[in-house]
């Protein structure tokens, strides 16, 4: 059982963060932290958890006076926190594997109980995992997502690969209120199990294995332990993983394990190391700080991961995929006259899901509201699905509603990153473009603190507010200005 | 209060767009008077105006208009309005405007016995269409493009302010120094500091587009993706579309926000229509069945040849839509090579009966016979 128990960093959480020093892609991670951390009240959120004092709440309360010292640290803050939020949206467009189907591997073995994470690792993860979902079929539409547990020596199934974010949501709450007997954290994580039953799972796309070449197939581990405990040779699934192209990313949670660091690298060679393209979208491997670092990392894994040159097939190009974009079905309009009408029951063709461990839980039918959609009509053979997107079961069309596709076009296309306005004299602008804000005088204190506070779109030459600016980068993803103006 | 939008709104949601995410179910909720913000967007594309004349005008629209945004503001004393237009000159704010401060308030555009709440916003909305009206007289109508999407976008940049920030706030210092502080406390309470924003609203949105344009051929991009971000935000967009026909892209913007879409047909009656079907606080969304249509069309349209589709083609690149395969076997926006295994197999014509056993699932790459 424990022939591979692979043991390089077994630190505990309290020991010196030298152990990290001799990797490159945490020393930019870890630097970061320190010098944040110097600067007093950015600690909270910068440097590791367990170097931190005591949270105090009544430190944080401060007096009319010392809020005017501090003045200088919150406008840092502010700029700092804005770099941070503009950098995490690269600017450069890259081809991007959009359609993605992403396992989660969570680590479910006993060290998941360590308290460092409040209440626990494990219910931070999956209360992380929660909101990870989410913000994942937010950004992805087209995507698929399934999870699974590696817990006491066995990789178990938590969610099946789909398409339905409220599934796999369902799917870990059950894990977390069931904790008490079936799903606590137990025994021993195992890496190759889990790595070669997300392979399975990632075999299909959409539920067809007919085309695989077509998504990007990646696996997520959220690894709390600092060992596994493997029934044969990982290195062999380490190979077949890069075989099917699949990419494996891993979050630590306590510190670094060098089979991780392998099978990270590896599984991502062909990106990490011909382009610079990963380096926008963080590391491969990274091993988290405290809670923050923790949900940046995660988040970091929402956007889809550029595709490395090296991959595409030079010889063949890229795939162009047929979709259907279905009919919704309307119920029979029954409100306006008190009339009897005949509601004659329609069947789902995706239902029935071949013999699979859904067909035996319970389906609700008719809990929606009348006025709503009941399904969708495959243009194509015209079977009808309760949900999409999804393939449809009957011919294998791809059935997508445009806004899908409309979602992910932001990725394609990032806005232009606007550049702050070099501190002068005289400013054209007084009020922020998007929200009316009035600006700051012009020549306030010299100094370092001397700043515009207008940040330019560079095509349009608008000047927006610092909260615009990550607005309009983060939700939005429009420039206001440019599409203000007409003609082009 | 957002889980009490999100609670209500759930079903409608999620088989509207059926990429709703859902997260938590609430509390049953409480009502609360909480002060809401109505943006108006008036499109002034001068065509469209002209399509219409026989039925109403510019003036009409605006009268009725006016006395809506009154109406939003006795409601509620912390009431806010908004009021932007989209024209050939481009989308702006009309009210608040930034320079409204400087002018003297000795026109007689509206009685001056007015509430004063009500005279300010009236007065601004009045004058500044006047300059509007100048502006688009003098911009070139030769290339334009419906600025809607602008006007959204500066809809949502406002209503984001108004939503996160106090409204006594009006400079971008005094903007930092309440952020911090929040972000302190969050940090102190929860940690939740990089999504924190969410627990600030006070303030509820709803954005109402009227606008008479016919043409479906806008920017789809920047509209799609202010639709998301309004979406993300729980502001309703409502729309009272004039005209002679529906416009697909402003009928999902509406489905997809949970705000009510009206085809006006006589607009002579227009406040009617606003103050009954248009007059659902955001508060009151969740528990009232909205005059709308459900039965938006959400297909596609080809890039290409600007069609709706139904069944298409897609590049996995750029998720260009196209209703044919380009004959050069590229996509026609982003340049890239499509495989041409994959091409032969989606020109391939359907197996005609005899050969009905190769039907089914030919292996990748075999090209057609």
């Amino acid at each position: 059982m424990d022939s591979d128990e692979e043991y390089v960093a077994a630190v505990d959480r309290d020991s010196s963060p030298e152990v990290f020093t001799d990797d490159e892609d945490l020393g930019g991670r870890r630097s970061r932290g320190k010098k944040s951390g110097s600067s007093g009240p950015a600690a909270a959120d910068g440097g590791y958890s367990w170097e931190d004092r005591y949270k105090r709440p009544w430190d944080i309360v401060k007096d009319e006076d010392e809020a005017g010292q501090s003045l200088e640290n919150v406008i840092q803050t502010m700029i700092e926190n804005r770099k941070k939020k503009i950098m995490k949206n690269p600017t450069t467009p890259f081809q991007r594997g959009i359609i993605r189907t992403l396992i989660v591997i969570i680590d479910g073995s006993l060290t998941m109980l360590e308290k460092d994470l409040r209440p626990n690792r494990f219910a931070m993860t999956l209360q992380l995992l929660q909101e990870f979902i989410v913000e994942f079929f937010d950004q992805n539409p087209i995507s698929q997502l399934g999870i699974v547990m590696m817990r006491n020596g066995v990789s178990n199934l938590v969610s099946e690969v789909n398409g339905l974010p409220q599934y796999h949501i369902d799917k870990l709450r059950l894990l977390r209120s069931r904790q008490h007997n079936r799903f606590e954290p137990k025994g021993d994580p195992l890496l190759q199990n889990s790595l070669e039953m997300a392979r399975a799972m990632l075999k299909y796309n959409f539920g067809t294995n007919m085309d695989d070449n077509k998504n990007s197939k990646e696996v997520l581990i959220l690894f709390g332990a600092l060992f596994t405990s493997d029934p044969g040779d990982i290195h062999k699934t380490i190979d077949n993983l890069i075989k099917d192209e699949i990419k494996v990313k891993i979050i630590g949670l306590s510190a670094q394990v060098s089979i991780c660091q392998q099978i990270a690298n590896k599984t991502n060679n062909l990106s990490s190391r011909t382009t610079g393209a990963n380096s926008s979208s963080g590391s491969n491997y990274s091993v988290i700080m405290n809670e923050t670092h923790y949900r940046e990392l995660l988040m970091d894994c929402v956007v889809p991961l550029p595709v490395a040159a090296t991959e595409k097939r030079s010889t063949v190009g890229v795939p162009l995929i047929k979709m259907g974009f279905p009919l919704k079905v309307l119920p029979p309009i029954s409100a306006s006259n008190n009339t009897v009408n005949l509601d004659l029951p329609v069947l789902c063709a995706c239902h029935p899901t071949n013999g699979s461990l859904e067909s035996k839980d319970a389906v609700t039918i008719g809990a929606e509201s009348s006025t709503s959609i009941i399904g969708y009509q495959c243009p194509q053979c015209r079977s009808r699905v309760c949900h999409l997107p999804t393939i449809c079961p009957t011919c294998g069309l791809m059935l997508i509603l445009s806004t899908h596709l409309a979602r992910s076009y932001h990725h394609l296309v990032p806005l232009r990153e606007y550049k702050e306005v070099p501190a002068a004299d005289h400013y054209e602008s007084t009020h922020c473009y998007g929200c009316l804000l009035k600006f700051p005088e012009a020549g306030g204190p010299d100094g370092p603190l001397r700043a515009s506070s207008r940040y330019r779109c560079p095509t349009c030459a608008r000047d927006f507010c610092i909260d615009c600016d990550v607005f309009v980068h983060e939700t939005l993803h429009n420039c206001p200005g440019c599409e203000s103006r007409s003609g082009k | 209060m957002p889980l009490q939008m999100r609670n209500g709104n759930e079903s409608h949601f999620m088989d509207a767009i059926a990429d709703r995410v859902v997260t938590d179910f609430g509390h049953p909720e409480t009502f609360t008077d909480d002060p809401s913000l109505l943006t108006v967007i008036l499109d002034l594309n001068p065509l469209g105006w002209y399509n219409i004349r026989n039925r109403t005008t510019v003036k009409e629209v605006t009268k009725s208009l006016i006395v809506f945004m009154n109406a939003h503001l006795s409601l509620n004393n912390s009431n806010r309005v908004a009021f932007l237009t989209a024209s050939p000159s481009g989308a702006r704010f009309l009210y608040p405007n930034t320079m409204s401060d400087q002018k003297d308030t000795a026109n007689t555009l509206v009685n001056r016995g007015m509430y004063r709440q009500f005279r300010i916003v009236d007065e601004t909305v009045l004058l500044e269409l006047n300059n509007e009206f100048q502006a688009v007289a003098q911009t070139e109508l030769t290339d334009y493009k419906s600025t809607v999407s602008g006007a959204l976008s500066l809809a949502l940049t406002y209503t984001h302010r108004m939503l996160t920030l106090d409204e006594s706030i009006s400079t971008t210092t005094a903007s930092a120094i309440s952020t911090s502080t929040n972000v302190a406390s969050n940090s102190s309470a929860a940690g939740a500091g990089s999504t924190g924003a969410s627990n600030l609203i006070s303030m509820k949105s709803r954005i109402l587009v009227v606008s008479p344009d016919d043409n479906d051929d806008i920017r789809y991009i920047p509209i799609m993706n202010s639709i998301f971000a309004a979406q993300k935000m729980k502001v309703s967009i409502d729309v009272v579309k004039l005209g002679s026909k529906d416009v697909s892209y402003l009928q999902q913007a509406a489905d997809a926000t949970n705000g009510v879409y009206l085809h006006v047909q006589n607009p002579e009656g227009l406040i009617q229509v606003l103050s009954t079907a248009y007059f659902i606080e955001p508060s009151l969304r969740p528990l009232v069945v909205l005059p709308t249509n459900s039965n938006v069309n959400y297909r596609a349209s080809c890039f290409v040849t600007g069609k709706s589709i139904d069944l298409g083609f897609v590049c996995s690149v750029c998720l260009c839509i196209m209703s044919i395969i380009p004959d050069l076997g590229k996509c026609p926006t982003c340049q890239s090579e499509f495989d041409p295994n994959i091409l032969s197999q989606l020109r391939r014509s359907p197996a005609v009966l005899p050969r009905k056993k190769r039907k089914v699932d030919p292996p990748n790459g075999t090209p057609a016979a």
